[in-house]
């Protein structure tokens, strides 16, 4: 069990830095805009006018994390589905366009995916473990997986997060790219985990991604089963698909009215289930992330606050 | 717990299969020379002489994909050859690679900057992820499939995972390694960086001038001891040790120590068990950029105390295939092993001044490789060492 120390969001909701964020989701709009606290306040306004809005997302919710636990991480685990396509489009840009021997090299340096994680290590000084993971919809939940092996091996305080940017060019390759009729936004979820209890009443059980996956339902109900618990038993779900018929009396998300498309989207689902048990008494949370080629990541959490 | 290889495959520059790779390594011949493609002409590359249609053919490959995706299937059907899947032996892929479908992207991307059209169906194919889905439709592998993309140590760090989710009983085999192709986006993008080396690269030599680059698939297999049992198979060397580390120095330039190496490669020691004493022999990252051999030296002299092993660096041999190099080069590290043998570092004529370090500079013979050091370093200070050790 992996308990959760601190957790942070930044996407189209006004969610960073807010509590019981499960209770301030707004449907997603025609004209979704990530919503930012200052940035100056993180990051030195030099480097900030370089950065692009996944890295400063990365940075910033890194810092709030740290600076919740107030120690530094022994391992930085990020997955991002898409990763810096702002500097990536950028650059592509570059190389088409300007004529001559000299490129500007900085939006091929930040077009990597492993900037996000690369750029949270710079700042935070961190020499520790520094991984990036990158599985379309289902990045968050191999960085989560590499993240819980950390804890495993040793580790006491482990940066996981997830991170995707929405650039104008997406929006015209759907739906015949990814399956998905809504917008894409833009989205980040960065949370610290730990095997130690201390504070903490929320934790991940397991987190479980399965490649050509059978019917939803088959697959939770085996999940499940592992720990004793079948789908009566979830309280709360928060999901991407229609196909899993949930329990009359559990509260449903269903992440996407909130989100838009986001390939991190299932690092945000995290943070709803997470503040809902934080705010109740009710004892568990599935999320339930399938991508449209069979791919599924499924996640279940727990709260022990009055169950031991 | 050991973890077992029990499977290898390679492509690149020097060759289509593991044993082209090796016999161009014995014969000390390079694969790099003058590109052929419209973005590659102006410089020294390491291109796969094949085109996707012929990577298609000749390998008979089912499934279709990027040029990424192409080369990571011959590589990884190679390295699985001979392997059943069965549902007793949870299997996984494991890749790394830092451009995924940038090859079709960037000519869509183009034709759209110039015409404002696109087919929206090629760019299903640019994700990092999707070349990794593609590569395990084509292996039949289900299960946890899974993508690393840390620039160019990438690769070694898909084989690091895949041996701590064997060691944590979470799989019992799996497939890993890295994959990338040339693409118009990294040649202008080394470009940019101004590393390049308008000849052929010279690692650790002091009038070195930057690298060249390559493309190219390498992965191996790995098993655990109770896979073993259950697949039959005979294992050709063992990973014992691994370790990433991050330099946080700079978006790009190492350290000049190597603090973020010297860390990797002493944790990777300390996972395998072994003294520095142990190591016969080091694959390096040796890029041949001024900056990373130079603080890759630094880190040698750091963590073996002065007396650095012999060493040498292959990619004079196959040029810098970034995500894939790792991958490439557990390959090299295996075939070190299996046959007592060092590769040689081409085209070295003069120290580096500094460290005065001479690394292998002929096919050399020794009685006994134990344990072969191998370094992979990224953008991002992502520094990655992995030990790889006879049976």
């Amino acid at each position: 069990m992996y308990y959760i120390h601190a957790i942070q969001s930044m996407n189209n909701s006004d969610v960073f830095k807010q509590e019981d964020i499960h209770q301030k989701l707004v449907e997603v709009s025609e004209n979704p805009t990530l919503v930012t606290p200052d940035f100056k306040t993180y990051i030195a306004p030099t480097a900030l006018r370089r950065l692009s809005p996944i890295l400063r997302m990365g940075i910033t919710l890194a810092k709030e994390v740290q600076a919740a636990v107030d120690q530094p991480f022994d391992a930085i685990s990020v997955g991002t589905g898409l990763g810096c396509l702002t500097d990536t489009e950028k650059f592509l840009n570059v190389i088409y366009t300007v004529e001559g021997d000299v490129l500007s090299p900085t939006a091929f340096i930040q077009s990597t995916h492993n900037t996000i994680a690369g750029q949270i290590s710079l700042d935070l000084g961190n020499h520790s473990y520094n991984m990036t993971h990158t599985q379309n919809n289902l990045s968050f939940e191999m960085a989560l997986i590499d993240g819980m092996l950390c804890c495993e091996e040793g580790s006491k305080n482990v940066l996981v997060g997830a991170a995707d940017e929405s650039i104008e060019f997406l929006n015209k390759l759907k739906p015949s790219v990814f399956d998905s009729e809504t917008l894409f936004t833009t989205s980040a979820t960065f949370l610290a985990i730990s095997a130690d209890k201390m504070e903490s009443s929320i934790a991940i059980l397991a987190c479980k991604t399965i490649a050509n996956a059978a019917e939803i339902s088959v697959e939770t109900n085996a999940f499940l089963a592992a720990f004793g618990l079948s789908l009566e038993q979830i309280n709360c779900f928060v999901l991407n698909t229609n196909e899993l018929e949930t329990p009359a009396n559990s509260e449903v998300f269903h992440i996407d009215d909130q989100l838009g498309f986001n390939q991190s989207s299932s690092a945000f689902a995290v943070h709803v289930a997470h503040d809902f048990l934080k705010s109740s008494t009710k004892e568990f949370a599935l999320i339930v992330n399938r991508s449209s080629n069979n791919y599924l990541g499924l996640i279940l959490l727990k709260n022990d606050k009055t169950h031991n | 717990m050991d973890i077992f290889i029990t499977g290898l495959g390679a492509i690149s520059t020097i060759g289509n299969n593991v044993d082209e790779i090796y016999a161009s390594l014995l014969a000390e011949k390079t694969g790099i020379r003058k590109g052929t493609l419209d973005h590659s002409m102006k410089y020294h590359v390491g291109e796969v002489p094949l085109s996707n249609e012929g990577l298609m053919e000749h390998f008979k490959l089912k499934t279709k994909g990027s040029r990424t995706a192409l080369l990571g299937m011959v590589a990884a059907k190679e390295a699985f050859q001979g392997h059943q899947l069965m549902d007793e032996v949870r299997t996984g892929l494991i890749s790394g690679t830092s451009v995924g479908g940038m090859d079709i992207t960037e000519e869509e991307y183009r034709n759209y900057l110039k015409t404002e059209t696109f087919d929206a169906e090629k760019y299903k194919h640019h994700p990092s992820g999707t070349t990794t889905e593609q590569m395990a439709e084509e292996l039949g592998i289900t299960g946890f499939v899974n993508t690393i993309s840390t620039a160019c140590s990438s690769a070694a760090n898909a084989i690091m995972m895949g041996a701590r989710l064997i060691r944590s009983n979470q799989l019992d085999r799996v497939v890993v390694g890295g994959t990338d192709s040339l693409t118009h986006f990294t040649i202008s993008g080394f470009r940019s960086l101004m590393i390049f080396d308008p000849e052929w690269c010279r690692p650790f030599d002091e009038t070195r001038k930057g690298l060249n680059l390559g493309e190219g698939a390498g992965y191996i297999v790995l098993e655990s001891e109770k896979s073993l049992q259950l697949t039959g198979k005979t294992p050709l060397a063992k990973l014992t040790g691994w370790s990433n580390a991050s330099d946080a120095y700079h978006q790009t330039a190492s350290s000049p120590e190597g603090n973020g190496a010297v860390l990797a490669m002493t944790k990777a020691l300390s996972v395998a068990h072994l003294q520095p004493t142990d190591i016969d022999y080091i694959n390096a990252h040796g890029t041949a950029t001024p900056n990373n051999d130079s603080s890759e030296s630094k880190a040698f002299i750091n963590v073996f105390e002065g007396k650095v092993p012999p060493f040498s660096s292959t990619k004079a041999y196959t040029g810098h295939t970034l995500a894939a190099c790792g991958g490439i080069e557990a390959v090299i590290a295996v075939l070190s092993i299996q046959n007592n043998v060092l590769f040689p570092n081409l085209n070295h004529t003069t120290p580096i001044e500094e460290t005065g370090l001479i690394p292998v500079k002929q096919i050399t013979r020794i009685e006994n490789v134990r344990n072969v050091l191998s370094n992979s370093f990224g953008f991002g200070g992502n520094n990655s060492s992995l030990i790889f050790s006879k049976l």
